[in-house]
């Protein structure tokens, strides 16, 4: 590909307009299509919601303290359960990687804004609807939905889910889908069209290439998930008998469709995580990132054979003998990318000249539990062990392992990364290092011994356990008081530097100049439209 | 003592810790197994751990000496390759060959777990929100929210199924677990090599109690298992 074949130049659209009389104020906010104000309050709206999800998250933990509990009732459990689900997953993770990402990608490749900038503010403000739907229905008659974050019929049948709770939660979830639908056009068309003059596709921060791969698949997965979700609501509303055995219908095909779009969604949860990674441990290395190529096609790998492998979460559920070979192979397969990632990075670090600021701290913290939950998941890849430990919380383990290991660990790397360019201030170092380890030491008390529970036979989703789980449960929920202290911690460093924080330079973290991207030539924070003049890429 | 080497000390600690913590206690976390496919499993977890277990040090291992060695040094400057293809080729290959190498013992112990041998007893396990229903079809025999008894050493083949939400029946130390479908009907089979109680519970999320919905099995000797029957089909 010849340099600036791709690449066109930037066109002026409506956003220039707003930009030659700048609003103040609450309009300033309401009004904007500037896709780093978006950005912010992208991250901004996610950070509710994992607080929300979090505190459901602590409250879990003190009813399952100890075995026998009655600080909630099963019946609030189950809502408090189902919706720590969906929101860290829909609206915490995937809108927080898509609120960094319209931040900085934009700018990493050279453009003034994103491609649509009116589209990815209706994006944005789709999202506060559906998350007010799941937060209300708590207080509905019924309360909320309470079949876990997967709502598989029949359970979610109005026969045995007679509140609107329910439906709150289709739609909340058809909004929020629909949402991640438009800014998956919105990032593709960008990241196709607005490069700067001389950004070939192959010369892109790694970022932006995880970036674009996700979104890829936000857009060819997220409407399977629609779809899945109108069967279900016409089910529950109009009498159709799509997943309902004595009109013909079959409950197993509502699995099929959901995991069609939930297992790639994982990828979608991780992969922008992997981008961040990989652009913070060469900026602290001092080195490249080792293997370039590889990593792309490594990422574009994991986003195809990510579509392959959605029966893995259904080996208990009685499909076909060949089917399950298929998906346990395909399963295993995908570690070998997984796996040409992990050693990339190694080999980045390796030879380096390491600075352990906040940021590569929780990339180094990220490989390292990422790495346990890539191998919990090719064990349960294995059917027959799978099946011993599906639905229990060996799984939980595994899943957090990856979301919160992989995702928040890179999530909190992006953030500390890129806080002085977003806020234009430093955050506290010590107070940083002092969240790390109290995330990272609480992480492991809280779910390593989820593993142990899981292999013992604990069911997950129960309100109350037999006693012999008892002890790995007091480990864990200790865990989670640990982890609540460093997110306190965390949450005031970072409110209290938004407030009065030093002011941050162009390039806080000196990158080398191998390792700077486009967003730290630029002033903390950058100009409205990013650069005065069309970036030079070398 | 300086205090990069403290912190050295202090990170090999935590690493040390963290592996006790997997491996000290072996034996009280996992699954006790008292029927054939239960060791099948067993045998594969551990095959499993064994082949990971290799690329799990090595990764870590070099993760936790790149972070001790390579750390920011005045006058030392980071290296400057980014490539090396041939080492990305064995980094592709090897994990490759190893999964497909993993994938022979788990396809095996699957074809096992799935290859319905001819049963002694055949039973009926329904669910529904929230206690399970068994039916010894031969004798004529139904029961609900009641242990379930059976004969130990035998061959025993269960018809899974429910009437109205998606349950999923789960003893751990046989083995075994099986989505119970509304309209559908799974089959598993086990023998159990001990004579004892065996406690499991409901594993997919059903409704309120969920959480309470146990699942009890009484293996007993061979002539406990007729009595018990017996009486069974008079109705006590």
């Amino acid at each position: 590909m010849e340099a600036g074949t791709l690449a066109r130049p930037v066109p002026h659209h409506e956003a220039a307009a707003h930009v030659t009389k700048p609003r103040t104020g609450i309009l300033k906010w309401l009004l904007t299509t500037d896709h780093k104000l978006i950005g912010v309050m992208y991250i901004w709206l996610s950070f509710f919601f994992f607080s929300v999800a979090g505190i459901f998250a602590m409250v879990m933990r003190a009813q399952l303290m100890a075995p026998g509990l009655h600080i909630l009732h099963p019946e609030i459990y189950n809502q408090i359960m189902s919706l720590h689900g969906t929101f860290m997953v829909f609206f915490f993770t995937i809108p927080i990687m898509a609120g960094i990402a319209n931040y900085v990608v934009p700018i990493q490749i050279g453009a003034r804004d994103m491609a649509f900038p009116r589209v990815n503010a209706v994006s944005f403000w789709m999202l506060i609807p559906a998350g007010t739907f799941m937060l209300v229905s708590l207080f509905l008659k019924g309360g909320s939905a309470a079949a876990g974050w997967t709502s598989y019929p029949p359970l979610t049948d109005r026969q045995f889910s007679p509140g609107a709770g329910m439906d709150f939660w289709i739609l909340g979830l058809h909004l929020a889908g629909a949402s991640s639908i438009l800014g998956g056009i919105n990032f593709v068309v960008t990241i196709l069209n607005l490069r700067a003059p001389g950004m070939r596709l192959f010369k892109m921060p790694m970022f932006c290439w995880n970036v674009l791969i996700t979104q890829l698949i936000v857009v060819f997965a997220t409407p399977v998930l629609a779809g899945a979700l109108t069967m279900l609501l016409t089910d529950r509303m109009f009498g159709t008998g799509f997943f309902h055995p004595p009109a013909g219908g079959d409950p197993v095909l509502y699995q099929h469709l959901f995991w069609f779009y939930s297992h790639p969604a994982v990828y979608i949860m991780v992969l922008p995580g992997m981008g961040m990674v990989s652009q913070i441990l060469p900026a602290f290395s001092g080195k490249h990132l080792f293997g370039y190529k590889g990593m792309v096609l490594a990422t574009a790998g994991i986003g195809i054979i990510g579509y392959m492998v959605w029966g893995h979460h259904m080996f208990a559920t009685g499909i076909d003998f060949r089917l399950r070979q298929f998906f346990s192979f395909a399963s295993m397969v995908i570690a070998v990318p997984t796996g040409i990632k992990i050693w990339s990075w190694l080999a980045t670090i390796w030879g380096g000249s390491l600075r352990f600021k906040t940021p590569m701290l929780f990339a180094v913290g990220f490989i390292a539990l990422f790495i346990i939950g890539g191998i919990t998941g090719v064990w349960l890849a294995l059917v027959p062990f799978d099946v011993q430990v599906h639905d229990t919380y060996f799984v939980v383990a595994h899943l957090h392992y990856v979301l919160f290991g992989g995702s928040l660990m890179s999530i909190m790397a992006g953030i500390y990364y890129w806080f002085p360019k977003i806020s234009g201030k430093l955050y506290n170092e010590f107070w940083g290092k002092v969240h790390f380890w109290l995330t990272f030491i609480g992480m492991n008390l809280t779910f390593m011994p989820m593993h142990m529970m899981g292999m013992l036979g604990m069911p997950r989703r129960i309100y109350t356990y037999r006693p012999e789980f008892a002890i790995w449960n007091h480990i864990a929920s200790f865990g989670a008081a640990v982890l609540l202290v460093g997110m306190t911690i965390f949450v005031l460093n970072m409110l209290l530097h938004l407030w009065r924080g030093k002011p941050a330079p162009k390039d806080p973290w000196d990158h080398s100049d191998e390792t700077r991207t486009l967003e730290w030539t630029v002033t903390s924070p950058p100009p409205p439209e990013n650069f005065h003049t069309l970036p030079a890429i070398r | 003592m300086t205090l990069g080497n403290r912190w050295r000390l202090l990170t090999l600690g935590l690493v040390l810790a963290a592996a006790a913590l997997w491996t000290a206690p072996a034996g009280a976390w996992l699954f006790d197994a008292v029927t054939p496919v239960a060791h099948e499993v067993r045998n594969l977890f551990w095959k499993a751990v064994g082949i990971t277990a290799f690329f799990f040090i090595l990764a870590e291992g070099i993760l936790l000496v790149a972070v001790l060695k390579f750390r920011a040094k005045p006058g030392r400057a980071p290296a400057k390759w980014h490539e090396n293809l041939r080492l990305e080729l064995v980094w592709t290959a090897i994990p490759a060959l190893a999964m497909v190498i993993l994938s022979g013992p788990a396809f095996s112990t699957m074809k096992y777990m799935e290859t319905i041998p001819k049963s002694d007893v055949q039973i009926e396990v329904v669910g529904h929100q929230w206690f399970w229903e068994y039916r010894y079809p031969k004798y004529g025999v139904v029961f609900a929210n009641e242990p379930l008894v059976l004969p130990v050493g035998k061959t025993i083949a269960a018809n899974v199924t429910s009437i109205d939400v998606i349950h999923s029946w789960f003893v751990p130390p046989f083995g075994i677990k099986m989505d119970a479908n509304p309209g559908r009907i799974n089959h598993v089979w086990f023998q159990v090599e001990k004579v004892g109680k065996y406690e499991g519970q409901c594993a997919e999320l059903c409704g309120v109690l969920h959480g309470q919905m146990f699942i009890t099995v009484n293996v007993v000797t061979s002539e406990e298992f007729d009595r018990w029957i017996e009486q069974k089909k008079k109705g006590v």
